[in-house]
This record gives structure tokens, C-alpha cells and sequence, in this order.
């Protein structure tokens, strides 16, 4: 049981890089538009958050640094200073788009105007961020999170046909009534939602908060190499429901009541309740993910202290940071804007964080100041190259192909 | 007569940007302080712009409103520089310690002022997280 509890980190990190609201619905989208057909996308990115994230890990628990420290000390403070702006972005409309996830997912289970539910979640937020032992709320929300394999039980529950779905998976092609420019498009945001920056800040900051030592690389790696993979299976799995349920049918997928009409069409009211739970459990880990992520960027860039590991008194400006980035998130909320729609935006952010995040991270890894005897191979620096360049064309793509497409309508 | 200065100087050789600006500072207990936003840096002659014409020390390590002249440029006034001496750095290596506590220092006024106004009034600000 240790042993699994042990991975709840990477368990955790994944579900808020692959499964957070936008993700749960761009992969339903894509599902139902385009089958499977961007499912290489998804393999892509698993590959390289993976080999990323264990670089960021490795870095954490020989040097004891984490990311954004790194980022600040490589590029300095005006192009560490881009990033941050971008990053931090990015996690405020991650957050947001969360906060008004959860609302949305118990609206689906009770019923009651996501509205209401609105600053009940972001108090429950709250209260773990402020109280929680770090431990605790990955092992609940990772564990509780993995209910969510129930999408990949409702594609065999459903019976497809394995050759239409492996056809799409395995010879890709453009759906004959999609554009080009619109396949790309979400190409590009299924790649940035798997490689989002924030899933780096919290794995390495998270090992920092956990103590990892040169004795846990194992761990480190066994987190990285169980977590995200299985994000991506799921990832895979919700749009594998799109494709057998509302593709055939060219339904295009719009609300998170549809996403979970597959698993309740195999499994009945059973299955939709624990998927209602997963998603409650998945959009509550990608908020506590986005808004640790908040104050580890902020703190680790001006060398505050920071750390779930400390009372709140002896990090006040970390914690200070995170307070005022949910009472904006509830704001934001509070006009009723479409939390999902808002999770649109953070690709144009993405395009200046991503190559700002892992380059410095490649470079500390290869540092023997930091690393001693534990930088990388030359495989890994090969692989890693390979993505900065992949990383570069997808973030100097994506601006461009949002607004040729109107972000994918 | 003094003697010239050694072609390769004794110990260890820190490269000022590379070694030391931007790198976490932490505190004798290992709390983080701030980051090395920016140096003091004088001349051996007194002098507090030195111009490379004479060898120059570091006297302090700066942080706080620096921070944003090192990005926007320009040199902020001399009463909102928080200097941390060289003096209380006892080692420096991928980070910058310090043989004091921060919290005796002027630059953490921020810290213990959000601390003192805000956090430590909201009910569990003092408590281990349990």
C-alpha cells in the first residue's frame, strides 16, 4: 500500500495536466470530431512530459531546487520574468476554469446553480491548502481521481468496433469534413494540455515538499512513468467514448453532461455516479495543482518562503498569493462565464512559457554543479532536444492557428 | 611597493553574474531569505561606482525594488535599496547562504508584514498543517 501511495504525486500531477475541465472536454471534442485520429498527440506528449518531469524531479532531489528557482537563476530576471507572467496566467485561468469545474460537476449530481456551488469549492480549496498535510491530499485526490478509469471500462462496455477505432488510431488522416488548419489546431492543444508548464512546477516543488533525496530517484521516476502514462490512457479513453457514441451520429460535443452520457449509456446510473466522483475529484486536484502551482511560480521567482510543509505564518506571502488567486478565480465565476471556454486562452499563453520552462530545465540537468554525478545521459539530452524543437514549432504555431481557426469552431 | 596580483588567483573563483546573481538566498536555519536581485559593488578605493579601472568588491547583495530596474534598467534611489552584507554570507554554491537569521534582516519586511496583518490572523495561520 506505501508503495502505491508513493506514486499518488505522479498520480496526482497527471490527472491535472490530462484531466482538468478543459482537458476533459477538448478530449471529448476531439473525440467526436475527429475519432482517434489525434490520439498520436496524446503518445507525443506523454513521451515527452515524461521525460521532462523526470528531469525536473531528478533536479529537485539531488540539488533540492525546484523548477521556477531554476528558471529565474538560468534565464535571469526579464526572459524568467516573460515566463512567470505566462505561467502565472496560465494557472489563474487553469484555476478558474476548476474552481467552476467542480460547480459544474455537483450541478450534474445535485442539481443546484453551479453559481452556489461556486465559493463552496473554492472555501474547500482553501481550507486544503490551508491546513492539509501535503501527503494527504495527494494520496485522497490522486487515489479518488483514478475512479475516473471507468471511461476506459465504458469503451469495452460499449463494444465498439476495435478496427474502425484502431483504423483512426493507427493511420490518421483528416476527417473529410474538417479542416486542415482545425486538425493542427487541436493537435496543439491536446500537445500543450499534456505538457502544460504547471505539471513540472508542482512534480518538482512537490518533491521538494516531500524531501526527496538522490535515494528516491526510483520513486521519482516510478511517479513519472505511472503517473502520466496513465493520464494519457484516460485521456485516450474519454475521447475513445466520444468517437464510439457521438461520432457515427455527427453529434459535436458541448457540456460536460454529454462527455458523461457514454459511461452512463454502458454502466447506468452506477457508472455515472463514479464518474461524476472522478470528475469532482479530478477538477479538485487540478485546482489544488493550479493553485499551489500559483504560489510556488511567485515565491520560487523572488525567493520567498514557500512550502505546504511549513505553517502559514512562516510562508505568508506564499500563502498570501494563493488566497488572492482563488478570491479572483471566484470573481471571474461569478459573472458567469463558461469556466471551459476560459481554459481556450491558456494555449496562447503556453506558446511563450512552454520553450521558457524546459530549456532551463535541460540545461540544470546537464549542470554537474547542481547534478554531481547524476546529469543526463545522451539519450535523454538526444530525446530532450528532439521536444525543444517540437516545442518551439508547436508554441510559435499555436497563436497563429487559434486565430486562423477561431480557436477550433 | 605592494606585490602584483596573482596571475591565477588562490581558491575558488566565483563568476559574479553566473554565481551569484539571481541564485535563492537561505537563511542559517535554511529558509528561503530572497533571490540576489542584484550586487553593491565597490571599488577597493571607496569609491561606490567603481569603472573597471581598479579592482572592485562586493559589499552587499541587494534585493526588493532592484529587482525591477535589473528588468525595466535604470538605478533605483539609494534609500530603497535592502542590502544584505557580504559579510553575513558564509558559503555560496547553487545557493547563497547566510550566517544569520532573515528574519533579523530589513529584507523580509514584506514577509513579516503580510505575516503580522493577514496570515497570522486567519484561525490555523500558526499551526503546523496537521
Amino acid at each position: 500500500m506505501k508503495k502505491v501511495l508513493g506514486l499518488a504525486l505522479g498520480i496526482l500531477t497527471a490527472i491535472g495536466g490530462f484531466l482538468d475541465i478543459g482537458d476533459l472536454v477538448t478530449n471529448a471534442v476531439v473525440g467526436s470530431r475527429f475519432g482517434l485520429s489525434l490520439a498520436w498527440v496524446v503518445v507525443v506528449g506523454v513521451v515527452g512530459i515524461c521525460l521532462f518531469a523526470q528531469m525536473s524531479g531528478r533536479v529537485a532531489a539531488v540539488s533540492g531546487r525546484a523548477t521556477f528557482e531554476i528558471i529565474r537563476e538560468r534565464l535571469g530576471p526579464r526572459a524568467a520574468g516573460a515566463n512567470l507572467s505566462a505561467s502565472f496566467l496560465i494557472n489563474l485561468l487553469t484555476l478558474t476554469a476548476e474552481v467552476g469545474g467542480i460547480a459544474l460537476a455537483l450541478q450534474l449530481a445535485s442539481s443546484v446553480e453551479p453559481r452556489l456551488w461556486i465559493p463552496v469549492a473554492a472555501l474547500a480549496l482553501w481550507l486544503v491548502v490551508w491546513r492539509t498535510k501535503f501527503s494527504i491530499m495527494e494520496n485522497v485526490t490522486g487515489l479518488v481521481g483514478l475512479t475516473l478509469v471507468v471511461f476506459a471500462v465504458a469503451v469495452f462496455v460499449l463494444g465498439p468496433d476495435w478496427g474502425t477505432l484502431a483504423d483512426q488510431a493507427f493511420h490518421p488522416s483528416v476527417p473529410a469534413n474538417e479542416g486542415h488548419a482545425v486538425y493542427w489546431y487541436y493537435a496543439i492543444a491536446l500537445f500543450g494540455a499534456a505538457m502544460t508548464p504547471y505539471e513540472v512546477f508542482f512534480f518538482s516543488s512537490g518533491a521538494v515538499e516531500e524531501k526527496w533525496k538522490v535515494k528516491d530517484l526510483t520513486q521519482s521516476r516510478a511517479n513519472v512513468l505511472v503517473g502520466f502514462p496513465l493520464g494519457g490512457i484516460l485521456s485516450v479513453a474519454i475521447a475513445a467514448c466520444a468517437a464510439i457514441v457521438f461520432l457515427p451520429k455527427g453529434i459535436e460535443v458541448s457540456s460536460l453532461s454529454q462527455i458523461v452520457l457514454p459511461v452512463a449509456l454502458a454502466g447506468g446510473k452506477l457508472a455515472l455516479a463514479v464518474v461524476i466522483v472522478g470528475i469532482v475529484a479530478a477538477t479538485f486536484g487540478a485546482a489544488l495543482e493550479t493553485s499551489l502551482s500559483s504560489g510556488y511560480t511567485l515565491a520560487q521567482f523572488m525567493g520567498w518562503s514557500w512550502g505546504k510543509f511549513r505553517r502559514p505564518a512562516r510562508a505568508a506571502r506564499f500563502h498570501l498569493t494563493m488566497i488572492i488567486c482563488l478570491l479572483v478565480a471566484v470573481g471571474v465565476l461569478m459573472t458567469s462565464v463558461d469556466p471551459i471556454k476560459i481554459t481556450e486562452f491558456s494555449v496562447v499563453f503556453s506558446a511563450i512559457a512552454l520553450p521558457l520552462t524546459y530549456l532551463p530545465i535541460l540545461v540544470v540537468a546537464n549542470d554537474p554543479e547542481y547534478m554531481g554525478t547524476y546529469v543526463n545521459g545522451r539519450a535523454t539530452n538526444a530525446f530532450a532536444l528532439v521536444y525543444l524543437v517540437i516545442i518551439v514549432v508547436a508554441s510559435v504555431a499555436a497563436i497563429p492557428l487559434m486565430i486562423v481557426t477561431g480557436a477550433g469552431s | 611597493m605592494s606585490l602584483p596580483p596573482d596571475e591565477q588567483q588562490p581558491g575558488l573563483v566565483l563568476d559574479a553574474r553566473l554565481h551569484l546573481l539571481d541564485r535563492q538566498i537561505l537563511d542559517v536555519d535554511g529558509v528561503p531569505v530572497c533571490t540576489v536581485d542584484d550586487l553593491e559593488v565597490h571599488g577597493i578605493d571607496g569609491s561606490d561606482r567603481p569603472d573597471g579601472s581598479q579592482q572592485a568588491v562586493v559589499t552587499s547583495l541587494l534585493s526588493g525594488a532592484v529587482l525591477a530596474t535589473r528588468i525595466l534598467g535604470g538605478r533605483p534611489p539609494a534609500s530603497r535599496w535592502h542590502r544584505i552584507r557580504w559579510t553575513h554570507v558564509v558559503d555560496v554554491g547553487t545557493t547563497v547562504k547566510l550566517g544569520v537569521h532573515g528574519s533579523e534582516l530589513d529584507v523580509t519586511w514584506t514577509e513579516r508584514w503580510v505575516r503580522d496583518h493577514v496570515i497570522s490572523r486567519i484561525p490555523g495561520g500558526s499551526h503546523d498543517p496537521g
